[in-house]
């Protein structure tokens, strides 16, 4: 049909045996970094090789939140860059990403919260980040569905309120940016396994996937959770712990909800998709596998999670619910490191939470770092010896208690 | 979907009785000699394939033991007869 050939975003290249460089992962990240390849260092015999569907992984999966209010300095200075990034890479790619920057307010249920609270707010006002401690009054000005009582079990003792941040539909971005990537001469193949990595001469010379063999000159570890398992086919260990985090959406609702919030003590985050469901997500699983297991148990939380929060939800019902990996590290902080003892293979995993809303952002700099063989100031701070030197990111000292595997 | 973890102790229950207590990983590395970085690259970094895997897990909703499990990471799923011990 004439109609699906005018829109077509992007269209399969023929599988060559060898690409300058090759990038694993077709999420944000590796997307991404394929097209600044392209685009800022006129590398453009790239191939992007994707297990499954492009996005198939935390691509597809996250709640869609982006926000740049970070605990520390280097992690606010990338995150704000990136947040700034959206509405560039929308008009560059001639592509609507939906951004909405409706703004965020984290609740905090303590005394320690709001401690935390008022010196990340310090942080990011010193970054140039707009960022504002609320009271609970103003937080029910701002969402009015809020309760404020003392009613709840842990009633809301302040807000950190973000405007900035907001929400970007996840699929648009893969989408856009494999348009971009493509149209600027990217080969991207789905379905594509890497079951192997050769390395020859302490350098990475190609990939075996389930598609054949594929020689490289660099090769780009860039899949999300699944980036541990890659990592071991050489034999590389990393202080990286894949979980799976949940994330459900309701029946779609009238516009009531017109940011996005979450709260530190009921490990909650939710927003109202354009489309009207109450998008949400929960904490996570502790044990590392690398499945989409969807658990009642979680469904059950989050329900009542929600309802403590804003009773108003009471009785709304969730439609579909669904998991994702999220990369763990003991810092909170991602791992974006071309120094692994292999030369020629570059990592960027590690990136928790924030790996969507971090995703043209780091592959920005990821493709600095690819073409250059240099490591771009903005990434020093995450560099992978940092573990073994005892020099941990202040990431953790967020207010969220993630988990307990820090 | 959630599955079940054999307890030594209990039988066959659900995994949210349990704590995860991370890859079993041998004994703590001798202190003598101990760089910190050999030190941190025992207590943070790990090889995680996929597939089984002995693991530590702690009853902690039950009978308050710590045990090892085979499980596989790939299908978090207990491995047929890995259980207890």
């Amino acid at each position: 049909m004439n109609w699906l050939k005018l829109r077509r975003l992007w269209r399969p290249a023929p599988l060559k045996r060898h690409y300058d460089t090759v990038i694993i992962g077709g999420g944000v990240h590796g997307l991404a970094t394929a097209y600044y390849l392209a685009r800022n260092h006129g590398i453009r015999d790239v191939a992007v090789l994707e297990s499954q569907y492009l996005g198939f992984g935390g691509s597809g999966r996250n709640t869609a939140i982006v926000r740049a209010n970070q605990r520390t300095a280097e992690n606010v200075r990338l995150y704000d860059e990136g947040l700034k990034l959206w509405r560039v890479l929308a008009d560059e790619l001639d592509f609507n990403l939906m951004f909405f920057n409706c703004g965020s307010l984290l609740l905090g249920h303590s005394e320690a919260s709001v401690g935390a609270f008022r010196m990340a707010a310090s942080t990011h006002n010193l970054m140039g980040v707009h960022s504002e401690l609320l009271d609970p009054r103003q937080c029910a000005e701002v969402i009015p569905g809020l309760d404020i009582s003392d009613r709840p079990r842990f009633p809301i003792q302040a807000g950190l309120y973000h405007p900035p941040g907001g929400i970007v539909r996840h699929d648009a971005v893969v989408w856009g940016l494999a348009k971009g990537a493509a149209e600027r001469g990217v080969h991207i193949h789905q379905g594509c396994e890497v079951r192997g990595i050769d390395a020859r001469d302490g350098r990475v010379v190609g990939v075996r996937t389930s598609l054949g063999d594929i020689a490289c000159n660099r090769l780009g570890i860039m899949a999300g959770g699944y980036s541990t398992a890659i990592a071991a086919m050489l034999g590389i260990e990393l202080p990286i712990h894949p979980l799976t985090i949940q994330a459900m959406v309701t029946h779609p609702l009238k516009p009531f909800l017109h940011h996005v919030f979450s709260s530190t003590a009921y490990h909650v985050y939710a927003n109202q998709t354009l489309k009207g469901e109450i998008a949400t997500g929960a904490h996570m699983d502790p044990q590392v596998n690398y499945t989409t297991d969807a658990t009642a148990y979680y469904l059950k939380h989050q329900a009542e999670a929600l309802v403590e929060l804003m009773p108003a939800l009471r009785g709304v019902r969730f439609m579909r619910i669904w998991a994702g990996l999220a990369d763990m590290t003991p810092d909170m902080a991602p791992i974006m490191e071309g120094d692994l003892g292999w030369g020629g293979l570059y990592l960027d995993a590690g990136w928790g939470y924030f790996g969507f809303k971090s995703g043209p952002v780091a592959g920005k700099y990821m493709a600095e770092y690819m073409a250059s063989g240099e490591r771009p100031e903005v990434l020093k701070a995450f560099q992978l010896k940092r573990f073994l030197e005892n020099r941990y990111s202040g990431e953790t000292a967020a207010v969220m208690k993630y988990g307990h595997w820090d | 979907m959630t599955f079940r973890l054999t307890c030594p102790v209990c039988g066959k229950r659900d995994v949210y009785e349990f704590t995860f207590g991370g890859q079993e990983r041998g004994p703590r590395p001798a202190q003598e000699g101990l760089s910190a970085g050999e030190h941190f690259r025992w207590v943070q970094f790990r090889l995680i394939p996929g597939g089984p895997q002995r693991e530590w897990w702690y009853h902690g909703q039950g009978c308050g033991v710590w045990f090892r499990v085979t499980r596989d990471p790939a299908t978090n799923r207990e491995v047929e007869g890995g259980g207890g011990g």
